[in-house]
């Protein structure tokens, strides 16, 4: 279990990371999740006892990074950019890790064979892809066998092959109990990944949610109409309340109606004795969901107006 | 660079469970400094650049002192000569604290270049270990190999005093020089590592150590009067140089053991400043 209180991070002037709190449970992957320079590394960083924080504190099972028994077998991370000297092989970067956790030396090739990199194990890791940089570093997080699993944007040169396996590891680690926690920027990839979600922006929380919640309540929808009587269907929409925009190409515009549900609005307007042509529910896409949610934190620090930001 | 390989895929990698599953983190004991030191070691030995520096630390401290002691034989047993053959028996020695500093400096700014210093304290909390450990081998493997250089170029340049009748015996100041060349290269490479973690930067930290040794120590002799020879005198690569030479060719320098303890004193104010910083800085 991850438990941040009041974290902060500032650099000079520059609030990185501002007094937030979170708790990444056992059991299930929580996506960690915001656009570049939300704050998202910074966190991590902290996390793993590398920066300080500046105020409040980040503890892994109740402790600080560290303060336990061999880190490695407690939390195992994927560091951005590999975190590898360009110069060793793959094996030898494991084994001196291995080396300092007292993590017996036969571990070493049972990661490298579970990421795949078997065969290039003592290539030097300057000769690397950037996927098989990534391969590595989730090696490295293995390694321990750790109860707690922090991967640092995992899928980032990947190929479709990767991406599936790396989803595949992080609910498998999840299955087994542990802790993982996950960073992205790609909200498409998170949606696939992760059951629980954590979004940052500006260095504040603005959602700590369910995916299954974040859906509902951020994936905005409206209804397609394609009409011949547009303008009847218009006017008896807006009667009732309801936001109608027209869409589409000039010569032969369609409706967007501004609500949830695609039966009422067929329902009303057959019942008025109006024709459809076509009536389509259309979710728009958890990545508008996320520009829409961290564009409402510009826009909140740009005008403190709390508008709609989720704590 | 070659090319990006595609990896082989595995599609029954994801379901495969750990065959040897770990002690359960609760139980697991806090490695100590012999697993830090471990660690250190496979990383100074899998990397190129520290069997590229200690070939040339060979190279220039024995190699150097053989080609000059040869052709210097002859001149030093005419009566012309006014240096002394011991002043020649280690003459390498003087340039291999450069290779020293550049091994000393790698060990730890290649970690900051690559980002892998996160690795390192991520395995290694507590980061007193992790520059304790890298001073430590650093310090021996310089000891070992540096003693056995100066060694290897005395064995290797006193036949040709002896047949010109000025050999020298393994005894006195000249068996000091032996291992007193490996104790000043231990010394500059737990300065350089000191250094390395201050700087951060490869250039930088190489920069500021040659430029100290080798260019404002030998400038401070254009400072006039007594406070220029006190100056001369506490330069490191005059205080910790000495020790590594029989004969000195500077005639002001302090005793080679008293030089040498001035010598730690300085190395250790700089390794405290070192290892201050490194607790309050983020890696």
């Amino acid at each position: 279990m991850i438990h941040a209180q009041q974290l902060t991070k500032r650099y000079g002037g520059s609030t990185a990371v501002d007094a937030i709190d979170f708790t990444v449970e056992a059991g299930r992957v929580t996506g960690f999740l915001g656009p570049n320079g939300a704050g998202k590394s910074t966190t991590m960083r902290m996390l793993l006892g590398l920066d300080a924080p500046s105020a409040g504190s980040v503890t892994v099972n109740r402790r600080a990074y560290g303060s336990g028994g061999a880190p490695l077998r407690e939390i195992g991370a994927l560091l951005e950019a590999g975190a590898v000297h360009p110069g060793r092989s793959a094996r030898g970067h494991l084994r001196w890790m291995a080396a300092s956790n007292a993590i017996p030396a036969a571990r070493v090739d049972e990661v490298l064979d579970l990421v795949g990199l078997t065969d290039v194990a003592d290539r030097r890791v300057g000769t690397f892809s950037l996927g098989m940089g990534q391969r590595l570093g989730i090696a490295a997080a293995l390694l321990g066998d750790p109860g707690v699993v922090v991967l640092d944007e995992p899928v980032n040169g990947l190929d479709p092959e990767g991406i599936r396996w790396v989803r595949h590891l992080a609910r498998r680690l999840a299955d087994e109990g542990r802790t993982v926690f996950v960073s992205s920027h790609l909200m498409s990839e998170m949606a696939l990944m992760a059951d629980h979600l954590i979004v940052i922006g500006r260095g504040r929380i603005l959602a700590d949610t369910s995916m299954a919640d974040f859906m509902t309540h951020h994936a905005a929808s409206h209804v397609l109409v394609r009409t011949p009587q547009r303008e009847q269907v218009t006017r008896l929409l807006a009667d009732h309340g309801v936001e109608v925009t027209e869409a589409g190409p000039a010569v032969d515009p369609v409706l967007h109606v501004h609500a949830g549900d695609s039966a009422a609005v067929g329902d009303l307007v057959s019942a008025a004795g109006l024709t459809l042509h076509e009536l389509t529910l259309v979710r728009s896409s958890l990545e508008d969901a996320f520009m829409t949610l961290t564009a409402d934190a510009v826009e909140y620090h740009a005008t403190t107006q709390p508008e709609g930001v989720p704590a | 660079m070659t090319a990006p390989q595609t990896l082989p895929t595995n599609p029954s990698l994801p379901t495969t469970p750990s065959p040897t599953p770990l002690a359960p983190a609760a139980v697991s004991a806090r490695p100590g400094l012999g697993a830090a030191l471990r660690a250190e070691w496979i990383k100074l030995t899998t990397v190129r650049s520290t069997w590229w520096s200690l070939f040339a630390l060979v190279v220039v401290g024995a190699g150097l002192t053989v080609l000059l002691g040869a052709v210097n034989a002859e001149w030093l047993a005419s009566p012309e000569a006014d240096e002394s053959p011991a002043s020649f028996i280690t003459w390498g020695m003087m340039l291999a604290p450069a290779v020293a500093v550049v091994l000393g400096t790698l060990v730890v700014t290649s970690e900051y270049g690559s980002g892998m210093i996160r690795s390192s304290f991520a395995a290694v909390p507590s980061r007193g270990r992790v520059m304790l450990a890298k001073s430590l081998l650093v310090a021996v493997v310089l000891f070992v190999v540096g003693t056995a250089t100066a060694f290897l170029g005395y064995v290797g340049t006193n036949p040709f005093f002896e047949a010109e009748g000025i050999g020298l015996p393994l005894e006195g100041d000249v068996l000091r020089a032996m291992y007193g060349s490996g104790l000043y290269l231990a010394g500059l490479g737990v300065l350089a590592v000191a250094v390395g973690f201050l700087v951060r930067h490869t250039a930088g930290a190489i920069s500021i150590l040659l430029g100290t040794l080798f260019v404002i120590g030998p400038m401070v002799l254009l400072v006039p009067g007594a406070f220029g020879e006190w100056l001369d005198k506490l330069m490191p690569h005059n205080t910790g140089g000495a020790l590594s030479m029989p004969v000195s060719f500077n005639p002001n320098l302090l005793e080679p053991w008293t030089g040498f303890a001035v010598f730690l004193a300085e190395v250790a104010a700089v390794v405290a400043v070192a290892a201050w910083s490194l607790r309050r800085r983020d890696a």
